[in-house]
């Protein structure tokens, strides 16, 4: 009962077949089609229904209606102007979003920019310098570039030299500590400006140990206090102040790189 | 579907009016074909106080495969004379069909039909279609 019921479907779609194959969008009608495509019978119902088709469209159509039926728009749509694009809420929300992450990258982009090894340290120590009292340090009143002796004799430390540039400088204290990740720090401060100075070690590589340089002065900021940094023998040393480049620029005799 | 170019033309415009007045006043329906069967039932209206066709048998031939080129030799408004001339909705059917612009779900949809309905209609059109082809062009025996 099944089969016959199946067959006078396939049958029945076979009779509404389209002639023109593009229309086949049906998926039963496809597979009826696809099985008697080759059958004498549907090939000459497909050609009658051609030609019947074909001679359907010659029917004249009246002026008038011939009309509506031609190839130009009967509605002109609104063109989109930029006014009204840029009004758009959807337009608007998601060029307020890339305006928004263009500014954060652009602003991460400049901050890595400014970035050398030793930087973060660098910017953790300027907070220090904010946060420190005189009391804190141990009143040493001398010239800075003694004070490397001093490092060496009493803590061992090699290299923390203090440059040419601050050496002259009169301190009022100085101190050594260690930081969270336990490196040797030396702070001093100076008379002058009420300047902190900091020596530490430089960045090293992480797989081969080797000391990572950078040439010259490098700046950097953090909440209102600036530094100058430079690196020599393993150790960098920083300058730091409170106010603005401009402020270190004079003390620093090389020119800012 | 009336064999009459100014009736249809007046069924056509009014369609069109009734259309663009239910649009302005927003209560054009959310059926796609609601145009078409509109349109079709205007077409049966105007055709209701028209002469009908007397049920009689028509002859029916089995589709030649030389039907086209019997086909080729036929006025176009004569087909379109005949196709109005069939009582619907056998007309509907062959007319919706043959504008090759609707697929036979959209026909059965516009025309209220069941796919065996459309199916007898079609299949019995092109016979008598091809019975009223040997009458008026009989086709020259092959040599």
């Amino acid at each position: 009962m099944k089969t016959l019921r199946l067959l006078r479907r396939r049958r029945a779609l076979l009779n509404c077949a389209p002639f023109n194959h593009d229309q086949l969008a049906d998926r039963s009608m496809r597979s009826a089609v696809s099985r008697a495509d080759s059958s004498d019978e549907f090939v000459n119902q497909q050609n009658f229904d051609r030609a019947v088709a074909a001679l359907v469209r010659l029917v004249p159509i009246p002026a008038e209606s011939a009309e509506w039926f031609s190839e130009q728009d009967l509605v002109v749509g609104s063109k989109w102007t930029w006014k009204k694009m840029v009004r758009n809420p959807a337009v608007l929300a998601i060029s307020i979003a890339v305006v928004v992450i263009a500014g954060v990258s652009v602003f991460q982009l400049l901050g890595r920019l400014n970035d050398f090894p030793g930087s973060a340290t660098a910017r953790k120590l300027l907070a220090v310098a904010a946060s420190t009292r005189p009391v804190m340090l141990d009143p040493v009143s001398a010239e800075a570039g003694t004070l490397s002796d001093l490092f060496f004799m009493k803590h061992g430390l090699e290299h923390y030299d203090v440059p040419d540039e601050f050496a002259d400088f009169r301190t009022i204290g100085c101190r050594v500590f260690d930081d969270e990740e336990s490196r040797r720090i030396a702070q001093i401060w100076l008379a002058e400006k009420r300047m902190q100075l900091f020596l530490f070690p430089a960045e090293r590589n992480m797989k081969t140990g080797a000391v990572l340089h950078f040439p010259g002065w490098r700046y950097v900021h953090q909440e209102g206090w600036v530094g100058a940094v430079t690196e020599h023998s393993g150790v960098c040393f920083m300058a730091a102040v409170r106010g603005r480049e401009k402020d270190l620029e004079q003390y620093i005799a090389t020119p800012k790189e | 579907m009336l064999g009459d170019s100014r009736k249809a033309q007046e069924v056509f415009h009014t369609t069109l009016r009734e259309a663009a007045l239910r649009a302005a006043e927003g209560e054009l329906p959310k059926e796609p074909f609601w145009l078409f069967h509109d349109a079709r039932w205007r077409c049966l209206e105007a055709t209701k106080t028209d002469l009908q066709p007397e049920s009689f048998e028509i002859d029916e031939h089995e589709i030649d495969p030389g039907a086209a080129s019997q086909i080729e030799q036929l006025d176009p408004a004569q087909l379109a004379i005949w196709i109005s001339a069939a009582p619907d909705p056998q007309r509907t059917a062959l007319a919706l069909f043959y504008l090759d612009e609707f697929d036979y779900t959209e026909i059965l949809e516009i025309a209220e039909l069941k796919l065996t309905t459309l199916s007898r209609c079609l299949a019995k059109g092109r016979r008598q279609l091809q019975a009223w082809l040997d009458a008026k062009h009989p086709e020259q025996p092959k040599l």
